[in-house]
């Protein structure tokens, strides 16, 4: 018949302490697991644009956002967001927005349902004619634009930055683009364009597929369409608002920059 | 002497301290593990909650009325955001999409993606559009892209220009059609010529496709082939005898990797998304059962 020896009050002692510093652990991690929730929940409730005005809500955008954003955008866009013209990928930093004017909610939307990216929610309303080809515009019927009438409106364009330098061109590229070109119909009659179809502000520093005379006219002659994928499904909606937030901060002065 | 410690009586003791810290262990992890239990399945999205979850606004019959999307119907309506709204507004927003959801779920009691054309048509095509999205979201590598790109160089090239004069050869001519050639190889004037220009391009450069529309086709063929500068031999059509003088035929070339990656980009997932719906298509004939009517099959 086995014999039990009286345990040591060392023995009692360690453990004691050993249950009670599990306890203690489990209490701290479900605490802080219910802070993190909580903090997540206040995200999710704020208002998407007052929330960089909270240091607490940033603090908990930012945490959540910036591995987000390295996990599902960066690939693009770059670790710090500043584009890349070779994928023709937006620097994120500034406050020029194809579409939007940069509200965190405006940005949830393209992380959501993207551009062009099959979601109907997505911004799918316009892309850039190719008006040196038969058929511009799959959408509807765009006439074509001669080599000429091309390098006339090219010649505007670059005059809405002062950058022309044959002004007779540049008045004949204003008729076209007033006219038969149709540029006004998405670009604006000043081309400050229109952020509510992605439409570029022309007169603008900020090109996403270069500036040049050479690249507009490409531009203009092949036409242009980026794509942004759609995340709706692979994400949470606590990560699609960390990192709309995450992307608005990079172009917030006010808000602290993130460590990169 | 202690007790027997296997016992089934020493066990369940409460007199045994040992026996009396167990069970209260027992108890405590039982305890712990239907809290943990408990917040799991009354908080977790898709099952029945007693709260609404952070991301939503409301539920309908546990329907989630998301949140992004009450913010986007707001920005939408009155271009206002969730502070800026009044409680008008909010309540205006929130009663419709409630509405709107109710009305879906009605919709799908009475059965209506069977008999209403735009529902079944706005389902079939919101089903291809996950699809697409999907294709979209597999980015491809450079590597893949460039070599999508290589593959097919030819649906990158750039539009041809073609800028030339069309002569048709006067049926009073004193020269043969090959003498008018040579001499006009040779700079002489058309007009000292006797050739008579034609209404056909005289707007200066034109593209390819601008200029098939507008040239025969026997001209537009034999146009294409001459460099900048040259004269064509004379061609015979059933109006007459046509000589070519071109002034410009800048030829289609390939554009730069650099230059194209946006459509080339489009094109991939384009595809991509073909060989995703072809797959759909089959996993769904697949799990269906279908089954044909007699002289169907």
């Amino acid at each position: 018949m086995p014999i039990k020896r009286p345990r040591s009050p060392t023995s009692i002692a360690i453990s004691a302490v050993l249950a009670i510093a599990g306890l203690a652990i489990a209490i701290v991690a479900l605490v802080l697991h219910v802070q993190r929730q909580r903090r997540a929940d206040a995200l999710l409730r704020a208002d998407p644009d007052r929330v960089l005005a909270s240091s607490e809500l940033t603090r908990t955008a930012l945490d959540i956002g910036r591995p987000a954003f390295a996990r599902r955008c960066a690939g693009c866009h770059g670790p710090r967001g500043d584009g890349d013209p070779l994928k023709n990928t937006p620097d994120l930093r500034d406050d020029e927005y194809l579409y939007g004017s940069g509200k965190p909610d405006e940005i949830e939307q393209i992380v959501l349902y993207g551009i062009r990216a099959g979601p109907s929610r997505g911004k799918n309303l316009a892309s850039m004619p190719a008006y040196g080809r038969a058929k511009p515009y799959a959408g509807e019927p765009i006439p074509p634009l001669s080599p000429a009438a091309i390098a006339d409106v090219t010649e505007f364009v670059l005059s809405l930055s002062g950058r022309s330098t044959h002004r007779e061109a540049a008045t004949r590229g204003r008729m076209i683009y007033q006219g038969a070109g149709g540029c006004y119909d998405c670009h604006s009659g000043d081309g400050h364009g229109d952020p509510g179809i992605g439409a570029p502000n022309l007169a603008a520093a900020v090109w996403l597929y270069g500036g040049s005379a050479r690249s507009i006219t490409q531009s203009i002659t092949y036409g242009r369409a980026g794509i942004c994928p759609a995340f709706a499904t692979r994400i949470t909606p606590l990560e699609a608002r960390a990192i709309s937030l995450y992307v608005a901060s990079l172009s917030n002065p006010t808000t602290p920059k993130p460590n990169l | 002497m202690t007790a027997n410690p296997t016992s089934a009586e020493a066990i369940w003791s409460t007199d045994d301290t040992a026996a009396r810290r167990s069970l209260i262990l027992c108890a405590a992890g039982a305890v712990l593990g239907l809290i943990i239990a408990g917040i799991g399945l009354f908080t977790a999205k898709g099952t029945r909650t007693s709260a609404v979850p952070a991301e939503d606004v409301a539920l309908v019959n546990q329907v989630p009325i998301l949140m992004s999307d009450y913010l986007l119907q707001l920005r939408a309506l009155y271009d206002v955001s969730l502070t800026e709204a009044s409680a008008e507004q909010k309540k205006k927003v929130l009663d419709d999409m409630i509405h709107e959801e109710l009305y879906v779920q009605r919709g799908v009691e009475l059965g209506l993606q069977s008999d209403t054309i735009e529902v079944r048509a706005a389902l079939a095509g919101a089903v291809e559009a996950q699809v697409a999205a999907d294709a979209a979201m597999a980015q491809p590598a450079e590597v893949e892209l460039h070599a999508y790109y290589d593959a097919h160089t030819g649906n990158y090239a750039s539009e041809g220009i073609l800028e030339l004069e069309d002569y048709r050869v006067a049926p009073q001519s004193r020269l043969q059609p090959p003498a008018l050639a040579e001499a006009l190889r040779h700079g002489a004037n058309p007009a000292q010529l006797g050739l008579i220009r034609t209404a056909t391009m005289q707007d200066g450069e034109e593209f390819y496709f601008a200029a098939k529309i507008h040239l025969p086709d026997a001209l537009y063929e034999a146009a294409t082939r001459l460099q900048s500068g040259e004269v064509s031999e004379p061609l015979r059509l059933a109006d007459g005898i046509h000589i070519l003088v071109i002034k410009q035929n800048t030829h289609p070339v390939p554009r730069s990797y650099a230059e194209v990656r946006d459509k080339v980009l489009q094109d991939f997932i384009a595809e991509q998304v073909k060989v995703l719906a072809a797959g759909n298509d089959r996993f769904l004939r697949k799990r269906a059962d279908i089954t044909l009517a007699r002289g169907f099959e």
